[in-house]
């Protein structure tokens, strides 16, 4: 990839124009996928944090498992979704009758992964600043008949994902999340294009339509969370 | 004839100095310094006062406070028209040294009427008789059974607590009393007690505690002993349900909710709206809430009549309950345990009214206008290009 990166930033169509004359190449994208991951684990890293504080009077040594489970989780689950994000658009540009291989798509949404670096970055800062205020309900088993446990539990996680700071991270989290995925749908809207040979309107329908319905259930979450 | 009447004079005579003679024994002028001393030093009849029918004994205690000189006792007898000897007399002859005592012991049954009587004990001596009578009484007053605190009304299954009063109004004391109660479907505790012996004229105070199954009468017997005699006195008391006017009766007060966003905090006052004592009161709340440290139950304490303290519960809840039932949990002086239940509205604010207060119009709104924003410029890029 003789391109800069900053191209697909600024001059994306370009970027992807330049790209298609070479051969598929994973390594850019990977590498932008992994670095979303490893940021999202530090995120989830945080948040398992108060889960695990939360939950261990209930079950002593959860703490680990749960910390494991959330890093693991966040960057195996980055990739994944790269994998099906891929699949969701070159299902969408087969109806529009793309023509291009799976592998180029692959790698092309790798790419619109990039804007999510700086997205995930803002959170990660948003999360130092806002989690400490959390004010994480102690669960204590003692006293608390077994089948009542399980309510217990729900109450306290409610309890916890409803504290103002919680509320508030989350709303700023959303907000930063819609901006760069719209970024990221720019991009994708090119490499798509350009990856499955379609029209610009084909190509902003094909990432437009998942990109928006996904926002609006993240902007109907928002409202009745 | 002459010789006839000098025999005659002669037997008269000595038929005289005989008689004189036998007088003379009795208050032989020359014996009587030594009877004179022989007296009855002290009597006693066990018990002192006799109820009709009771058995005892008389105990006459003779001395001799001669200080040289020893009496020969004879025929110790104790004599009365009421009072019935059961055991015999003292037939033998014994000597009393000087400056000695000894004891005549009757066995004896009081089989007559109350009033008091004076039997009388009679010793013979060689050459005189010693007679004495003592005052003995009969009198049949029971001893005498007082309900000093009792419950207005009883609760099925819960204990409560009486108090009787013994009284003594005899002239003796009494041994051995024991109070036993008893009733048809009654727990009591303790339902035999050993009480113990009673002066004359003083009261004893008895607490027991009865735990009814239904609605009876309850039965009071207490035995004693005048003496060795066996006697009985009893009384009932009514055991009937109901509720008891002077019993404790704590009541919330000044009830606020708050949330700290984790859990609800809900503080308060308790009084004691009642005239008995609340005792260890406790606070906490019941299901849909769930109880949550720092104060899953809130230990008031004690709370005397008029009195009053504060508490505080904390406990979380499910999204859609509005309100929560807090329990007031508090003792009687029995131990028995009393619940009270009070709903408490949760407020609009806190971690359910952040569901319920609306939506996050600020970051939805920002949210769309983004979209958009998004949407309105791919339109005009689309366009564009078209052209």
């Amino acid at each position: 990839m003789k391109e800069s990166l900053i191209n697909l930033l600024i001059n994306t169509d370009t970027f992807f124009r330049n790209a298609m004359e070479e051969e598929e190449n994973f390594t850019i994208p990977v590498l932008i996928v992994l670095a979303v991951g490893i940021i999202s684990a530090a995120y989830g890293y945080l948040i398992g944090r108060l889960t695990s504080q939360m939950m261990s009077a209930v079950t002593p040594g959860i703490e680990s498992i749960i910390l494991i489970s959330t890093i693991l989780g966040a960057i195996i689950g980055t990739f994944v979704f790269w994998l099906i994000w891929a699949g969701v658009l070159y299902g969408f540009s087969a109806v529009f009758k793309g023509e291009g291989t799976f592998k180029r798509t692959l790698e092309f949404t790798g790419y619109g992964y990039l804007p999510q670096i700086i997205g995930s970055f803002i959170t990660l800062a948003a999360a130092f600043e806002y989690l400490p205020e959390v004010k994480v309900p102690q669960i204590s088993t003692a006293g608390i008949p077994t089948d009542q446990l399980g309510q217990v539990i729900q109450n306290a996680v409610s309890t916890m994902m409803h504290d103002p700071a919680m509320v508030e991270l989350t709303q700023i989290t959303v907000l930063i999340t819609i901006v760069f995925l719209l970024w990221s749908a720019n991009i994708w809207i090119f490499g798509i294009r350009h990856a499955r040979k379609l029209s610009p309107r084909d190509g902003a329908l094909c990432v437009g339509i998942p990109v928006i319905a996904y926002i609006l259930y993240m902007i109907y979450n928002l409202g009745v969370s | 004839m002459k010789m006839h009447w000098i025999l005659t004079s002669i037997c008269l005579l000595l038929f005289a100095s005989t008689l004189v003679g036998v007088a003379s024994a009795d208050l032989s002028e020359s014996m009587s310094p030594v009877t004179g001393n022989v007296f009855v030093s002290s009597v006693t009849f066990y018990p002192e006062v006799f109820f009709t029918g009771d058995k005892g004994t008389a105990t006459y205690v003779v001395m001799n406070s001669n200080t040289n000189t020893s009496v020969m006792l004879n025929h110790g007898t104790f004599s009365d028209d009421n009072f019935k000897l059961l055991s015999g007399t003292y037939d033998f002859s014994n000597t009393l040294g000087p400056l000695q005592t000894r004891p005549f012991t009757f066995s004896i049954l009081a089989d007559v009427p109350e009033g008091d009587y004076y039997p009388s004990f009679s010793l013979s001596f060689y050459n005189s008789n010693l007679y004495h009578k003592t005052l003995v009484q009969v009198d049949n007053t029971p001893l005498e059974l007082t309900v000093v605190d009792k419950p207005d009304a009883f609760t099925q299954g819960k204990k409560k607590t009486i108090t009787i009063q013994v009284a003594n109004p005899r002239k003796n004391d009494v041994r051995n009393m024991i109070l036993e109660v008893a009733g048809d479907g009654i727990t009591a505790s303790p339902s035999r007690t050993f009480v113990g012996d009673l002066a004359s004229g003083a009261k004893i105070p008895v607490n027991f505690s009865v735990t009814p199954d239904k609605e009876t009468p309850l039965a009071l017997t207490l035995t004693y002993d005048n003496g060795d005699n066996p006697h009985t006195v009893t009384m009932n008391i009514p055991v009937t349900f109901g509720t008891d006017k002077k019993q404790a009766d704590p009541v919330m007060s000044n009830v606020i909710v708050k949330n700290d966003g984790s859990v609800y905090h809900v503080t308060g006052d308790v009084n004691n709206a009642g005239l008995d004592t609340a005792n260890t009161v406790t606070v906490t709340s019941l299901s849909p809430a769930v109880p949550q440290d720092p104060y899953k139950t809130y230990v008031v304490g004690a709370l005397k009549a008029d009195d009053f303290g504060s508490f505080e519960v904390t406990f979380t809840t499910d999204a859609n309950s509005t309100s929560v039932p807090i329990q007031l949990s508090y003792r009687d002086s029995d131990g028995n345990i009393y619940n009270s239940v009070q709903n408490v509205n949760i407020p609009s604010t806190g971690i359910t009214a952040q569901k319920s207060s609306g939506l996050p119009l600020v970051p939805i709104i920002a949210g769309l206008v983004i979209v958009a924003v998004f949407v309105g410029g791919w339109f005009v890029y689309i366009r564009k290009n078209k052209k």
